[in-house]
């Protein structure tokens, strides 16, 4: 919706012009960046902690090395990750089960961070399919599943077109479609504008989150055309860190474009 | 305190005025003044006593006057800008009822236009931080599209801000864009903007009068922080038909006017449509071309004067604007405002207006993925008002009234093939006043307008009403029946006006006002959506206050020609509202716990310099200002810029009449940047891309600047017809100024980020041609 006004405003902007502008920007401390994901899935899960840079540095971000990282769930199981490469850090045995709640911890630098995620069940993709886009020429995946009634239901979509990962965010919750057979449009390939052609496979992640680290996603994808005052993303880990920690579960399907 | 203060002025004030009226037999002038060829009433036109060191009074809303003197031989003179004299000698041994018609003054090139309307107006009137505009002021000035738009010509005024490249939206002494009462006919308009904001809902052909106060509206006014605007509309011929309109790049418009029964009544009809898409058609891409993007509204106004004492009014606005991308999406929205109004002379010294009021505004967004669905969202307001005026001398007036409104909230219900899928509780107020004012001549020297609103406000049931904690969860849940209050907020709103002239041409003025707000647009975006949500005050979200003190000095010379005005003013806002971060703020059943509640002080200069008469008119004006805010949970609790925050604001216009038939006119606007949050550093999350913001609203946009040219070429001009040309050049020098800025990866080189900026407008032209017979 929110997208379909955006493309109705740019409408208007028929007369508009963009240019690249040089801009002097304030610049802030570094700033710590966590990404861990547990599934309930075969490991190993990964932690990935970077630091910030500024803004007219290059992408390239560095890696935080040397950091104690734990994880542990509420039946008293607990795991200290190995750096395996630069800023990696992975499980060797720790099990996703949905149901249990995660705790990470992250000690660097003399300081603590720490994010609680609960895994919640997973939820099946019933099937994948194509159809005409709304607007343009191109197709558009679409899944359909069940959403499971009398629970609320967060999910995040991840999107692979011909095994290349799509990097939005999507996340939905089941307020309007709680407990139905729910048909959810994957937009990656389409607002990118890839035309998908014969062959070309679509893979489909449907993660299951927890309230809070879909709150991260969720307030992750407002970018600073939309709102008047941009914010970072409301994390679910403590001590000012940016990034995630992310339990779920997860179900995936594929498309060969017929 | 306060209020025990203000009683006592009141009480104190209310003796002074009867005092007067003991001594000699006083007698009591009153009638209409009006526009002998169209009837039209002349609100403001001043009636003045020679023999009374030309003081006097001044017509209403509706044309009335009503003067209170001792028995006597007097000299009266009747006048109004752009209008001839009237001076008639009068002897007063009994009351009289004197209507005067007066004729428009014919403009003259070649010699000095000796205007005979009361020329000092703005330096011995008591009111202060007014902005009047004259409809016909507005005809030379160029703006985008060539359609002239009172709301983009008042924020060439000092004090008055746009709030952004080509917007209707506006900023009055740093408040928000909803701290604004937008009135039509008394009727509340919520949403003032066309297609984006790039139009009005004001079809100037079908307006009378525009004023703007800037905080220190007289008593009758409430309900918003910043400003009132107050529209009145046309009331159309009621000596002969008429028919105007224009045809233009993007628009056209039609207006019919002429008498019901003629001297008695009049109507109106004005009607817009833009064909904006028309120029979509020829676009290539299938998006486009499909696309839909106009509006209409239509203005209609009927008038009708019963006996010498009674006059009814019927007025109404109906607007309507439709963008959709072929038959998949679409979204529609608009206002309908009604008034009905009744003019009761109680005696030839009480006037009485009565008006039934109600206001819509809607929006319906409809969605076709091969099942239909509808989402609704609507604010209703239904209210009567009543206004008393009560002329007791020449040297004091009495206003006095209570204004009730109903407000209906549907804030969002979503809608499939005639199945409700899901609503949102819809939300009903109440919200009362009563107002006392008082304006008095204290001597020849000092004026004083003092008085006091007096608020209730109640949020009503049914409906279940919740109390969050601090995370926004919802702490309890109370069920309230049909119409019982869930709170109730009680205000009072002194307000206090002083004039002091110091001589003729020269006065300085002083006003305190407070002002309170129980209805607040939730809107995070960088342009206004049709999709922003009204709330009112509730159980959790307090009335907005704002207390201003403001001090000005006024000075017209070289025989009122040029007028001077600077003004200062410091305000202080309470209960000012902002949103958590990620805040969801549509169709959101807890959407009361996304608010931020904190502070704001507001602060700034004014200068106005205004050449009324000559080949070359026009004036400068320029705002140096400060607006910030402060919440708990920005910023470290620190002061931060709001985002209508812009330190510099210069306006010139200029308007030279070339030859009797052709007009040149020019605007040029320079301020420098608003306040905006951009990114102090980056990284990256799931391959993406991420910028880290720290301080809100540390950062400014570019200076902007703009010259617009227009020009006004007379074609014919005769008794019976009239025709005209104008054109206009919108960002004459191509000034590239960013609407936006933005945050990218770079296309050039993917390992690197850049700052886009998009301009919208440059070198836009375009012509109209209109017509009056």
């Amino acid at each position: 919706m929110k997208r379909n006004i955006a493309l109705l405003f740019s409408v208007i902007g028929l007369f508009s012009c963009q240019k690249v502008i040089q801009l002097n920007l304030n610049t802030s401390p570094t700033q710590i960046v966590i990404q861990g994901n547990v599934y309930d899935q075969a490991g190993p899960d990964t932690v990935k902690i970077t630091n910030s840079v500024r803004f007219d540095q290059s992408n390239v971000y560095p890696a935080v090395t040397g950091a104690k990282v734990t994880i542990s769930t509420n039946l008293g199981e607990s795991e200290v990750l190995t750096e395996i490469t630069s800023g990696v850090y992975i499980t060797s045995k720790l099990p996703g089960v949905p149901g249990r709640t995660y705790t990470l911890t992250v000690v660097t630098a003399g300081q603590t961070y720490t994010s609680i995620s609960t895994m919640p069940y997973a939820v099946k993709i019933d099937s994948i399919y194509l159809k005409n886009s709304t607007f343009g020429k191109n197709k558009e995946a679409t899944i359909k599943f069940q959403d499971p009634a009398n629970v609320k239901n967060y999910y995040r979509v991840i999107e692979f077109v011909n095994n290349v990962k799509q990097n939005q965010f999507n996340v939905i919750n089941d307020k309007v479609f709680e407990g139905k057979i729910t048909n959810y449009v994957i937009r990656g390939a389409v607002d990118k504008d890839i035309a998908l052609k014969t062959g070309d496979k679509v893979s489909v992640w449907l993660e299951s989150l927890d309230p809070d680290a879909y709150e991260y996603f969720r307030t992750a994808i407002t970018d600073s055309r939309e709102s008047a005052t941009p914010t970072n993303p409301v994390s679910n880990i403590n001590n000012s860190a940016l990034g995630y920690f992310n339990a779920c579960s997860v179900r995936k399907i594929t498309l060969v474009i017929p | 305190m306060i209020l025990r203060k203000a009683v006592v002025v009141l009480v104190l004030g209310l003796c002074l005025l009867y005092s007067p009226i003991f001594g000699q037999t006083k007698y009591t002038l009153s009638g209409t003044i009006k526009d002998s060829k169209t009837g039209e009433d002349l609100i403001g036109a001043t009636v003045t006593i020679k023999e009374l060191s030309n003081k006097g009074t001044a017509a209403n809303t509706y044309g009335f006057y009503s003067l209170t003197l001792p028995a006597g031989i007097y000299q009266m003179s009747v006048q109004y800008t752009g209008y001839k004299r009237n001076i008639q000698t009068i002897k007063l041994d009994q009351s009289l009822k004197l209507n005067f018609n007066l004729s428009e003054q014919e403009k003259e090139l070649d010699e000095v236009v000796v205007t005979a309307a009361r020329k000092d107006e703005n330096v011995t009137q008591t009111q202060m931080g007014l902005q009047k505009l004259d409809p016909a002021e507005l005809k030379n000035i160029p703006v985008l599209f060539g359609e002239k738009d009172v709301l983009k010509t008042i924020q060439l005024l000092p004090g008055i801000k746009s709030a952004g490249e080509g917007s209707s939206g506006f900023n009055v002494r740093g408040g928000a864009t909803d701290q604004n009462l937008i009135l039509l006919d008394e009727a509340t308009v919520y949403n003032a903007s066309h297609l984006m904001g790039f139009f009005s809902v004001f079809n100037s052909e079908a307006i009378k009068d525009v004023a703007v106060y800037k905080g220190n509206e007289p008593a009758e006014y409430g309900g918003r922080l910043s400003s009132v605007l107050d529209v009145k509309m046309n009331d159309g011929n009621d000596k002969a038909i008429g028919v105007s309109g224009g045809i233009g790049l993007i628009s056209s418009r039609l207006t019919v006017e002429g008498p019901i029964v003629k001297d008695k009544g009049s109507f109106i009809i004005s009607a817009r449509r833009t064909y904006a898409d028309m120029f979509l058609k020829l676009s290539r891409d299938s998006n486009l071309n499909s696309a839909r993007l106009y509006f209409y509204d239509l203005n209609a106004k009927a008038n009708y004067r019963l006996n010498d004492k009674n006059r009814i009014f019927l007025s109404g606005y109906f607007g309507k604007d439709v963008l959709g991308l072929g038959t998949k999406f679409g979204i529609d929205w608009g206002n309908s405002t009604g008034t009905l109004r009744w003019n009761h002379l109680f005696s030839n010294q009480l006037f009485s207006n009565t008006s039934l009021i109600f206001s819509n505004y809607s929006y319906k967004i409809n969605i076709n993925n091969g099942t239909e669905m509808h989402i609704i969202s609507r604010i209703q307001d239904y209210g009567v008002k009543q206004d008393f005026q009560f002329f007791i001398s020449d040297k004091s007036t009495l206003k006095f009234g209570f204004n009730s409104i109903y407000h209906k909230i549907i804030p969002g219900a979503i809608t499939a093939t005639n199945t409700s899928l899901k609503s949102l509780t819809n939300k009903y107020s109440l919200e009362n006043a009563v107002y006392i004012s008082h304006q008095y001549k204290i001597s020849d020297r000092i004026n004083a307008e003092y008085g006091s609103r007096f608020t209730l406000f109640s949020q009503l049931g049914p409906g279940d009403f919740y109390t969050y904690d601090s995370n926004g969860n919802i702490l309890r849940t109370t069920t309230y029946r049909s119409g019982q209050s869930v709170k109730t907020y009680i205000n009072l709103e002194p307000r206090v006006t002083l004039n002091y002239i110091l001589n003729s041409g020269n006065s300085i003025k002083a006003a305190y006002a407070r002002n309170v707000q129980n209805l607040h647009l939730l809107s995070n975006s960088t342009s206004g959506n049709p999709t922003d949500l009204w709330i009112s005050s509730s159980n959790n979200v307090k009335p907005e206050i704002s207390d201003q003190v403001s001090l000005g000095y006024y000075r017209n010379f070289s025989d009122n020609k040029y007028e001077f005005s600077t003004e200062i003013y410091y305000k202080n806002l309470q209960n000012q509202i902002d949103y958590q971060n990620g805040a969801e703020l549509n169709f959101n059943e807890n959407v009361e716990s996304q608010i931020l509640f904190g502070k704001g002080r507001a602060y700034g200069l004014e200068m106005f310099l205004k050449k009324k008469y000559g080949k070359l008119n026009g004036w400068i004006s320029y705002t140096l200002s400060r607006t910030e805010r402060k919440f708990d949970e920005i910023n470290n609790g620190n002061y931060f810029p709001a985002r209508q925050d812009r330190t510099h604001d210069i306006s010139v216009v200029g308007i030279y009449d070339l030859t009797k038939r052709l007009t040149l006119s020019a605007t040029w606007v320079f301020t420098t940047g608003n306040a905006v949050t951009f990114p102090t550093g980056k990284y990256q999350v799931d391959l993406k891309t991420m910028y880290y913001y720290s301080d809100r609203n540390a950062n400014r946009m570019p200076d902007y600047h703009r010259l617009d040219l227009g020009l006004t070429w007379i074609r014919k001009k005769s008794a019976k017809f009239e025709s005209s040309w104008t054109f206009s050049l919108y960002n004459a020098y191509g000034h590239d100024n960013a609407y936006t800025i933005t945050f990218r990866d770079s296309e050039a080189d993917p390992t690197k980020t850049e700052a886009v900026q998009t301009t919208l407008f440059k070198f836009v032209p375009s012509f109209s041609y209109n017509f009056k017979f």
